[in-house]
């Protein structure tokens, strides 16, 4: 029996590794590239909204929609930031982009890229466009701001830090406490966009039903409605208890006025201890109207 | 009906509980509009949409003291919409830099016929109230910017008066229990809607 010849071809396996570590890295690296396009898109698109705003409806302007404009760019920064900080986004500080071809005839695949902006990739264009340093001016005073800070020793420079942070602590309670003032005494020049005390009772309403079903319209005759066969008129506490347990079937219809009405007081925490008194003192369901 | 906290428990199968991790504020109607224009914005890009929604909260009452609350929720412009059961624990007192109100929670969707099958069940309606107003969302985070209707009539929806002047604004994550970094995420979103609306974690024991 012949043997069959058999062609393997053998790689090393850190090479295979290596490749699809690479293939992964293109891949994280293409798709962190689309999050952030579109992300920045985004940006671009509020920045260009909110110069438009600025620029043709200045004399209509107000503040809370300036406010709205800058709260959304922040929030869009907030995102971008967000993108690029994510695990799966690799550093790009590690990319680097070289120009590979320099002219200066127009290049139509790039007047439609960037929307017009950019007609010509040419020698002008490039150092803006690709630049990764400040210019030399800058980075000159940066080098001079950094030896002054160096200079100076880290003590003087903790000193320094916490008589700033002080300051500002204070000033914000300066300006903190005048708020607040001014608001008691009623000359807020910004009106109120909420009222904690209307938060306070639309929680508990949603919460527990403060508010909802105990209350009861003070010129109506009552919660008598059609589909409460006798059960309707009661409003005192106990003792419409007895009233309420009606004799036959016990109908399912409008039952939820059954456990409320005990508690006509208005005070929900009431309500169990009127059930205990129902069972106690006759039938044998609970819940009877 | 108290139940330990639900993250401390192990998990022995069954379903993943599921907790709301929650924060509420409300604004005034008058500034309603700049806060539906700040959301329309910082939340992702849909159709505005509003809600008409008719919730009614059931209790048992057993032998132990606190009754057993489960809340039914209907759609009233979106017919054919199923109804939705929910329940909510109580709030998890653990942690104080919690920056939300986390609670369990249990949603189902259920057919037309839930009243009458928590009738049978022995549950009683002790409120109910009409909801209405607009659904933003971000991601994983719902707000829900709502007026509550108290319903005058009880069973007819049609005649409503609204509670108070302001909206109730709501920031909600439906997550997996032990999922802290949820509430990093709701407190800065939370930061993007200061000065308009200050969405903090009410615990509405304190408001009992």
């Amino acid at each position: 029996m012949q043997p069959s010849s058999v062609c393997v071809i053998l790689t090393p396996v850190w090479v295979t590794n290596l490749f699809l570590l690479m293939q992964r890295e293109e891949k994280q690296l293409e798709a962190s590239l689309d999050a952030l396009l579109s992300q920045v898109a985004d940006l671009k698109n509020s920045l260009g909204g909110f110069i438009y705003k600025l620029e043709n409806e200045y004399d209509r302007l107000t503040w809370p929609s300036v406010l709205d404009s800058f709260a959304l760019l922040s929030g869009q920064l907030n995102t971008l930031n967000k993108v690029l900080k994510h695990e799966k986004t690799p550093l790009f500080r590690n990319q680097v982009i070289i120009p590979l071809v320099l002219s200066p005839d127009r290049d139509e695949d790039l007047m439609r890229q960037t929307e017009g902006r950019v007609p010509v990739f040419s020698h002008e264009v490039v150092p803006d466009h690709l630049r990764t340093k400040p210019d030399p001016e800058v980075e000159e005073q940066e080098k001079q701001l950094t030896t002054d800070a160096a200079r100076i020793g880290a003590d003087a420079a903790q000193k320094q830090i916490q008589s700033l942070n002080k300051m500002c602590s204070n000033l914000l309670e300066k300006i903190s406490k005048e708020e607040r003032e001014s608001e008691s005494g009623g000359l807020r020049p910004n009106k109120q966009t909420f009222n904690p005390a209307d938060t306070n009772a639309l929680v508990a309403a949603v919460a527990f039903g403060k508010g909802l079903s105990n209350w009861r319209p003070s010129g109506s005759s009552g919660p008598s409605q059609p589909g409460q066969p006798g059960a309707g008129t009661i409003l005192a506490g106990a003792s419409g208890l007895q009233q309420v347990q009606m004799t036959g079937a016990p109908s399912q219809q409008q039952p939820m006025l059954s456990g409320v009405q005990m508690a006509q007081a208005g005070q929900p925490g009431k309500m169990p201890s009127g059930i205990k008194t129902n069972i106690k003192s006759a039938s044998m369901h609970p819940y009877q109207r | 009906m108290e139940a330990p906290p639900v993250t401390m428990m192990p998990v022995t199968g069954g379903t993943i509980n599921m907790m709301e991790y929650l924060l509420q504020g409300s604004v005034l109607d008058h500034s309603l509009e700049s806060l539906i224009h700040r959301l329309r914005g910082l939340c992702d890009n849909m159709e505005p949409e509003t809600f008409l929604d008719h919730e009614m909260v059931f209790l048992l009452k057993g032998q132990q003291a606190s009754p057993f609350v489960l809340r039914a929720r209907r759609s009233m412009d979106k017919p054919g919409a199923p109804w939705h059961l929910r329940y909510l624990g109580q709030p998890e007192m653990g942690d104080k830099n919690r920056h939300a109100l986390v609670r369990n929670c249990v949603d189902i969707a259920t057919s037309e016929n839930l009243t009458d099958f928590l009738m049978e069940m022995g549950f009683r309606m002790d409120h109910e109230f009409v909801a209405k107003g607009h659904l933003f969302r971000k991601g994983i985070m719902k707000i829900m910017v709502y007026k509550i209707f108290r319903i005058l009539v009880p069973g007819n929806t049609e005649s409503t008066e609204a509670l108070s002047l302001s909206y109730l604004v709501e920031l909600s994550v439906v997550a997996a229990a032990g999922q802290d970094m949820v509430s990093d995420d709701m407190r800065n979103f939370a930061e993007q809607l200061k000065p308009l609306v200050h969405l903090e974690k009410i615990d509405p024991k304190r408001l009992m």
